[in-house]
């Protein structure tokens, strides 16, 4: 019995493979509330999830409205990573995979880009692990 | 003289309240009560030195009075500096590898130039970073090997903000020695990253070719097995890395692109079995007359899924005297992740043009048909359940691949395929994680291939993955 590819139904095996991950696709998570801290009750609160993993931010570019605090709950993937913020002096470790994550509020006073990057060397494709705030 | 004396307590003060304002992250406290009632004395200081600028404008503050406001008011201020020091310490203090859940806020408050002088050294240079596998492979037909397979060190440097180098230098099989076979020493990535905007960053140096998934995630633990994938190595030859430039970005909506130039293969040392894999010239006195292009295109956009597609064309024939041999390879490649389950699968096929006339010309070179291919194909599916909780420390993951690959799969006329390079493989195994970068790796191979002469054996593989 020698093997014949044409005859093992591998196009079956692919499209089961494939076709689930397409049932379970959305999933993105946005929430926004309401700030509960006395001294900015008023203001808006936009949170979000970004998951690190090698070597990308999901999502890698996050649009907030000018006066907005953004919540960005960072979680891991895969191995320990950096969330770092060159222009606000922001540096902070993105714990790993099962291990918890970090929260960081970004106060979006002024218009702007503002880009973030892995801190911490996580591979091969380390530099380029990048991302962007962009303050409307 | 006079009206200037009170105004050198109120520079001192403002130099003071600069200082604080300057700190423009207050860093993480572990109750929020705390960071409130920071800003709140923050506000106050604010409001106090508005009222001594007015006084002093005023020319109304005496000197006694002056002197008292302006004592009370450093006070503060250092107060709430030892503060915020207090605050940095937990946030040194706090394990890089921190296990705390949901740790503490960072919030920043205003926005500084992105210049050399504004960031620390520490966060510029770059540390070292590395990762080792050693494997235990069986066969049934060749002894048993253990064999240390890869040790890799990573470093980097950052020349201010926009300037970046990454270096991969990496011993595979630990030992070299000139003129025997044995290990080698390859630089598999030296670049610059020229970090001009999301969009568009220029790269340059050895860097490593976009092709598939593993050529650029190799790292022990992020992928299952123990050996990387028969179609990563026979149809991709990973790792696949030289010297050349481009372009790399982020579009936005998750789309992601890297366009290079880079040195190309060559076909004189193309073979039946291993496809493109001898043509690598990895970086040593590489022919550089036809750079060929390569370019990756990703979508990552949404949680957990990551689909991906690469294309390179060469001319690899600049060693074999007026022949034209343009390649081309072609990549689909995608990964997705929900809750427990990860899956992923790649689909990789080559052309050679003139493959012929390249395979009687290497035989009048070598007295040795190579019998390349004018085509070759490869791809393969992976399915991988984490079986314990996300939440566990510890993790441990079953995997199933089905792998075909054939580096023979089309001819050019009048040269047969060999059959026993038709292969596929049921690969099932499991990974264990002590730790996140640690990875114990077994798993069972039952290769198959379309001969009804040459058999593949059946193997094993044990091996063990770090990553620092």
């Amino acid at each position: 019995m020698h093997y014949r590819p044409e005859g093992k139904g591998w196009l079956v095996i692919a499209f089961a493979l494939f076709s689930l991950p397409a049932t379970l696709a959305d999933n993105r998570e946005e929430p926004v509330g309401t700030n509960p801290k006395g001294s900015e009750r008023d203001r808006t609160v936009q949170k979000v999830n970004v998951v690190a993993e090698r070597f990308n931010f999901t999502p890698s570019q996050i649009r907030v409205k000018e006066g907005t605090l953004l919540e960005i709950n960072l979680t891991s993937e895969d191995t320990f990573h950096g969330f770092r913020m060159p222009s606000v002096h922001i540096n902070r470790t993105i714990p790993a995979r099962g291990r918890g994550s970090v929260k960081v509020v970004f106060d979006a006073k002024e218009k702007g880009s503002y880009s973030f990057e892995c801190s911490r060397p996580c591979g091969a494709g380390h530099t380029m692990m990048r991302g962007v705030i962009v303050v409307e | 003289m006079k009206r200037i004396l009170p105004t050198i307590p109120f520079l001192a003060l403002a130099g003071l309240l600069g200082n604080v304002l300057e700190t423009r992250v207050l860093y993480a406290t572990p109750s929020e009560e705390r960071l409130t009632a920071l800003e709140e004395r923050l506000a106050r200081l604010e409001k106090a030195l508005e009222r001594l600028a007015e006084k002093v404008e005023a020319n109304s503050l005496s000197e006694a009075n002056g002197r008292e406001e302006l004592t009370a008011l450093p006070k503060e201020a250092r107060e709430i500096n030892l503060d915020q020091s207090n605050l940095a310490q937990e946030e040194k203090t706090q394990p890089a590898t921190s296990d705390v859940p949901s740790a503490a806020s960072v919030i920043a408050t205003e926005k500084q130039n992105e210049t050399e002088e504004g960031t620390s050294p520490q966060i510029l240079n770059i540390p070292y970073a590395g990762y080792m596998e050693t494997h235990l492979n069986h066969d049934g037909v060749n002894p048993t090997t253990f064999d240390f397979h890869r040790f890799v060190l990573l470093f980097g440097h950052g020349f201010g903000d926009r300037i970046r180098f990454w270096s991969e230098l990496e011993l595979e099989h630990a030992f070299v020695e000139g003129r025997e076979v044995s290990g080698e020493i390859a630089l598999e990535q030296a670049y610059l990253d020229f970090l001009i905007h999301p969009k568009l960053n220029f790269r340059a140096g050895m860097i490593l070719s976009p092709m598939g998934i593993i050529n650029e995630r190799h790292e022990p633990p992020s992928f299952n097995g123990v050996e990387r994938t028969f179609v990563d190595t026979f149809i991709i030859p990973t790792t696949w890395f030289g010297s050349g430039g481009g372009f790399v970005g982020d579009l936005g909506k998750g789309f992601a692109y890297k366009a290079y130039l880079m040195t190309s293969l060559d076909a004189s040392r193309f073979s039946a079995e291993e496809g493109f894999r001898g043509g690598l010239q990895n970086g040593f006195l590489e022919n550089a007359s036809h750079m060929a292009p390569v370019g990756r295109l990703e979508y990552r956009g949404r949680p957990g899924l990551n689909l991906g597609t690469s294309f390179w064309t060469g001319r690899t024939a600049f060693n074999l005297r007026g022949i034209e041999g343009q390649a081309r390879m072609l990549d689909f490649d995608g990964r997705y992740r929900k809750s427990l389950f990860e899956w992923r699968g790649q689909f990789a096929s080559t052309h050679l043009s003139n493959a012929a006339e390249i395979n009687r010309a290497v035989q009048r070179q070598t007295g040795v048909n190579p019998n390349i291919a004018k085509s070759m194909r490869g791809f393969y599916m992976e399915t991988a359940a984490h079986l314990f909780p996300k939440e566990f420390k510890h993790d441990l993951v079953a995997f199933y691949r089905y792998e075909n690959f054939d580096t023979q799969y089309r001819m050019p006329d009048g040269f047969l395929p060999l059959k026993q390079f038709d292969r596929s493989a049921h690969v099932v195994g499991i990974t264990y994680y002590p730790y996140p970068d640690v990875a114990l790796k077994f798993d069972y191979n039952f290769m198959r291939n379309a001969s009804e002469v040459v058999q593949t054996p059946n193997r094993w593989n044990f091996g063990i993955g770090w990553w620092f």
